[in-house]
């Protein structure tokens, strides 16, 4: 395994060892000219991470990390240059001897420091590009997709529950899961007494889906826009074993949401230097792909199945030192089991900030105990990887999109799902539910909203508060100055950075002291990811009542052809003369011709006076309107052979009038 | 339950309604309150505010030219040196009818003293025509939005809160209820298109004024345009390129269909992607020239199709208010008052659909 650093072993048994590949089929191909190794089931990502490359590129010449919601197009060499036809890193499936070219732009840099930096853990993207990660497959105009009554977007647990209860409606359905695999997020949530285990629900489910013929299933297929009654996304197919991508349009008059949430990522500096990631995004790549880069892992949380996580980890052999949890006195079933696995548990912690150990590949996490008003910092803790959870914030981007509206839920801190399109519902973890039983019943629901049926009764089984402690919201760490680590809003691509603090040696009333940054999201020349308008909130840039406004303001919509008029259509036709914003502008005038008294031609538009010494605009007799074939056009009161001054740049112009215009 | 009175509210978001509330009360000694949202910070904008647009009436450039120091004294006192900068927008038309108004907008401009340029169609695309404004002033508003609302806290102006009701009644009069408390309002002032639109009942709808889906659309970073500030008069688009090179483009149409507008004029060479985007319903004038005055004569004030203007005008606007106006402001004011006939009108500016 020294070709794929990041893989974690499978000498001892444990959930981790991926359950989308197949390690007795490895595979290579290369990417940027450097061999990456993998196996079969690997994404172009995992099969990289894997690798070791786990940095994305530079911004500000500070590393981020490369992740599945921050990664850069590819291409194939052979086709390099033509972006049309990238594809995403995280829905190729890796195959065998391709070779493809990240499509952003490299950090410049001379010969040496390129020589130096290849075939490091970095893909070196230049990331202070706006178009950095850009998806190029955005602007590409859509083909029509399958025909459907239903739409159903998202594959997790709600998505193919609604998909099912459609079909059983009657209905045509396409079902479109982003990531090459169905079954979702639900297993890191684990199981409540009396379920089913989430990857038992996952089999029923997805086995239920394969034996319906009314679903098609679109796999690896990321929805990116959607209007009422359409919904657009790109595809990544494998024909002939060859990942290609599609654009296409589904029209369906019933779309269901169930998009699934968004992990918020804790607002610390440092937030997202390569080693740091998120608890679900770590422990889908360890349960689908058996990706864990190095030995040891500090779990930094606000919400209890990060435990769950910290407990398969340990089983996986990996060291977990601590498990520090923002709450101020945390209760969990996975509390309980994790004190058992006898790992050191420190409630009311916070990451205050990392930063890039100075050896190796790993961070150093500085704690900070902050609760009940009392603050104070721990020692560093040097580990190989930082993982983090900021609590869930139902994704509702393409609810926005749609026209969908928010509200801030304060007593969850995060936006929820409000009235919404005709012939658009959410479902799932999208519309606020917690439990998987609630998700799995809300599926069925959402397809009888959009029938007029009669809903059925949706329950979140929640454990009680005193032993199952709430998501706290994200933490909030130090705030950075000058010299600290960035701290980003979010982990996607719109890189939302909070203001630095301006550090000064002058007192602030004085006139020459720096003055803080104003902090203008309305200035922001990128969206705004959902998760981002959630951070905003907390840290006061955003009111909590105008979050969900901001938040459909500030979707990164795409354009999708309309029937709509256009409004920008001027119409043509004959001018009128004079126009009418000339209308009773001088008292009695009419229009009349009139001819310089030099060979030359008046400028339309310009104002005549009595007389050439006359420059006062207020007591213009008249204006020239139109130059007709030649002749000038005069709007005054005057009358025949009376002689004027037409007011041109620098210069008085002496004017007759001829005769009355006719037109 | 205590009751108080006040002499006006001022309803609206822009510049233009913070700073007539503000100079009621500062300068002019009325009780005021305001009730406005304070969210140029994290909206994106539905108007932009310049010291020109595309006038064609004198007396409209000269009640500018004559109020802009003032103004701009006004707007760097309350504001600071980042409210708002100098810039040389460009007006361009490629309608015949608009090109027709841009040379007479020209020679207006010059008569008034204002620098202004032709701008060759290598700048602005061949067909069009163009007309370049030299160091017009440019309001930031969310650097300003945070100085205007010290400033109105400073002279004592009440703001409206969310759990307030305020109620404006067709006489003119408001009331705003806070939990026991009353306060009697004397005059209401609806002065942006929303307060209009929410606080004027169908039955008493101005025939001048008309609402007109509008969309903006924010764009990530692309390549610079022709200058900071560009305003197609043939459909009212404004494009605003900000300092990090996103462009705000404001104009009229649903988001789709604007998009696909704002793409054909952009151009392939700066295709551009969404950052934001929100519709909302405009008021036009049917003369596209400012309506002012009390509705039906003794009804809420109204201030709409001021334009980008506007917030300039807002000491005159005060002034008026207050019956303190000079014999020009009081002309022009007077001239544009929002139950006057629109056809014909005596005020039309360019863009009016008779």
């Amino acid at each position: 395994m020294r070709s794929q650093p990041g893989r974690l072993g499978i000498e001892r048994q444990h959930h981790l060892q991926g359950s989308a590949i197949d390690r007795d089929r490895p595979l290579q191909f290369r990417l940027d000219g450097r061999i990456v190794s993998g196996f079969a089931g690997d994404t172009v990502l995992s099969a990289a991470l894997a690798s070791g490359i786990d940095a994305a590129g530079r911004r500000d010449g500070v590393a981020l990390a490369l992740s599945a919601r921050h990664a850069p197009a590819i291409t194939f060499a052979a086709l390099a240059g033509d972006h049309q036809r990238a594809l995403p890193m995280e829905r190729t499936l890796a195959t065998n001897g391709a070779d493809y070219l990240t499509t952003a732009q490299k950090v410049g840099g001379n010969l040496v420091a390129r020589l130096l930096r290849r075939g490091g853990r970095s893909l070196d993207i230049d990331l202070d590009r706006s178009d950095a990660l850009a998806r190029p497959w955005l602007g590409t105009p859509a083909a029509a997709g399958p025909e459907a009554d239903l739409v159903v977007v998202g594959g997790g647990v709600a998505g193919l529950s609604a998909a099912l209860a459609g079909a059983r409606r009657g209905l045509r359905v396409v079902l479109a899961e982003a990531t090459p695999l169905l079954g979702g997020k639900a297993r890191l949530f684990g199981t409540q007494d009396g379920e089913e285990t989430p990857d038992a629900a996952i089999a029923r489910l997805t086995a239920a889906v394969a034996k319906t013929d009314a679903i098609t299933v679109l796999t690896s297929a990321e929805a990116f826009a959607l209007r009422p009654g359409v919904v657009r996304l790109h595809q990544v197919e494998m024909p002939d074993g060859t990942p290609t991508g599609r654009v296409i349009d589904i029209h369906a008059p019933h779309i269901v949401l169930a998009t699934g949430a968004l992990e918020r990522l804790p607002l610390f500096p440092g937030n997202r230097l390569p080693g740091v990631i998120g608890a679900l995004d770590a422990f889908e790549l360890a349960q689908l792909y058996g990706l864990w880069p190095g030995s040891s892992a500090l779990v930094a949380t606000g919400s209890s199945p990060a435990y769950r996580l910290a407990m398969l980890l340990t089983d996986a052999g990996i060291t977990v030192p601590r498990i520090i949890d923002s709450r101020p006195h945390p209760q969990s079933r996975f509390i309980e089991f994790s004190k058992a696995y006898g790992i050191t548990l420190a409630a009311g912690t916070i990451v205050a900030s990392a930063t890039p150990a100075r050896r190796g590949n790993g961070v150093v996490a500085m704690p900070k105990l902050s609760m009940e008003g009392f603050s104070r910092t721990e020692p560093a803790l040097p580990v190989d990887r930082l993982v983090v959870c900021g609590g869930w914030q139902p994704d509702l981007t393409l609810w926005h999109m749609a026209g969908g509206e928010s509200a801030w839920n304060a007593g969850g801190m995060r936006l929820e799902g409000r009235g919404g399109p005709e012939g658009t519902v959410l479902a799932g973890s999208a519309a606020g539910w917690v439990s998987r039983s609630a998700c799995l019943a809300s599926g069925g629901d959402a397809v009888d909203v959009l029938l007029g049926r009669h809903r059925r009764l949706v329950e979140d089984r929640l454990i009680d508060p005193i032993y199952e402690t709430p998501d706290a919201p994200a933490s909030v760490g130090d705030e950075p100055d000058e010299a600290a680590q960035p701290v980003f809003l979010d982990g996607g691509w719109r890189h939302i950075q909070r203001p630095r603090r301006v550090v000064s040696r002058w007192p602030a009333w004085l006139p020459f002291a720096p003055k803080p940054p104003g902090w203008s999201l309305a200035d922001t020349p990128q969206p705004l990811d959902i998760a981002d308008i959630a951070a905003g909130v907390q840290l006061g840039a955003i009111p909590a009542t105008s979050a969900g406004i901001v938040a459909q303001e500030r979707v990164a919509m795409v354009v999708i052809e309309s029937d709509q008029p256009d409004e920008t259509a001027h119409p043509a036709g004959p001018l009128p003369l004079p126009p009418p914003w000339l209308a009773a502008r001088y008292a009695g005038a009419t229009l009349w011709l009139a001819v310089p008294d030099d060979a030359r031609t008046l400028d339309a538009g310009a104002l005549i006076h009595t007389n050439a010494d006359e420059t006062d605009p207020l007591k213009a007799i008249g204006v020239i309107v139109r130059i007709v074939n030649g002749t000038a056009v005069a709007l005054v009161d005057g009358s025949a052979g009376q002689s004027a001054s037409v007011r041109e740049p620098g210069r008085a112009v002496g004017i007759r009038l001829v005769e009355p215009y006719r037109a | 339950m205590s009751e108080t009175r006040a002499d006006f509210v001022i309803i609206g978001s822009t510049p233009l309604a913070r700073l007539v509330a503000g100079l009621l009360a500062s300068v002019h000694g009325k009780s005021v309150v305001f009730s406005g949202e304070s969210q140029s910070g994290y909206r994106l904008p539905r108007a932009i505010d310049l010291s020109v647009a595309p006038i064609t009436r004198p007396e409209t450039w000269g009640l500018l030219k004559a109020g802009l120091p003032e103004a701009l004294k006004l707007l760097s006192r309350i504001g600071g040196r980042g409210a708002w900068s100098r810039v040389d927008p460009i007006f361009f038309s490629e309608a015949a009818a608009g090109k027709e108004a841009l040379a007479h907008i020209r020679h207006m401009a010059l008569a008034f003293g204002h620098a202004a340029e032709l701008v060759p169609a290598s700048a602005i695309g061949p067909g069009r025509s163009g007309l370049l404004l030299r160091d017009a002033v440019l309001l930031h508003r969310p650097t300003l939005e945070a100085g205007l609302d010290r400033w109105l806290d400073q002279h004592g102006v009440r703001r409206c809160g969310e759990s307030e009701t305020l109620t404006v009644r067709s006489s003119g009069s408001a009331e705003l209820v806070s939990g026991a408390d009353r306060i009697e309002i004397e005059q209401a002032v609806l002065a942006d298109d929303a307060a209009v639109i929410d606080h004027v009942p169908g039955p008493l709808w101005p025939a001048l004024l008309t609402r007109h889906v509008t969309s903006t659309i924010f764009t990530e970073p692309t390549r610079p345009i022709a200058a900071t500030v560009m305003h197609r008069l043939d459909t009212g688009l404004t494009l605003v390129q900000q300092p990090g090179r996103g462009i705000a483009a404001i104009g009229p149409g649903a988001i789709d269909p604007f998009a696909a507008a704002l793409g054909t004029l952009l151009g392939r060479e700066r295709e551009f992607r969404q950052a934001g985007q929100s519709s909302y319903e405009a008021l036009v004038t049917v003369d596209a020239a400012p309506a002012v005055g009390r509705l039906r004569g003794s009804g809420p004030d109204i201030l709409a199709g001021l334009g980008p203007s506007g917030a300039f005008l807002a000491p005159a606007i005060a002034r008026w208010l207050c019956g303190k106006a000079d014999p020009a402001e009081n002309a022009w004011l007077g001239a544009r008052l929002v139950d006057r006939r629109a056809a014909p009108s005596a005020v039309a500016e360019y863009g009016c659909a008779a």
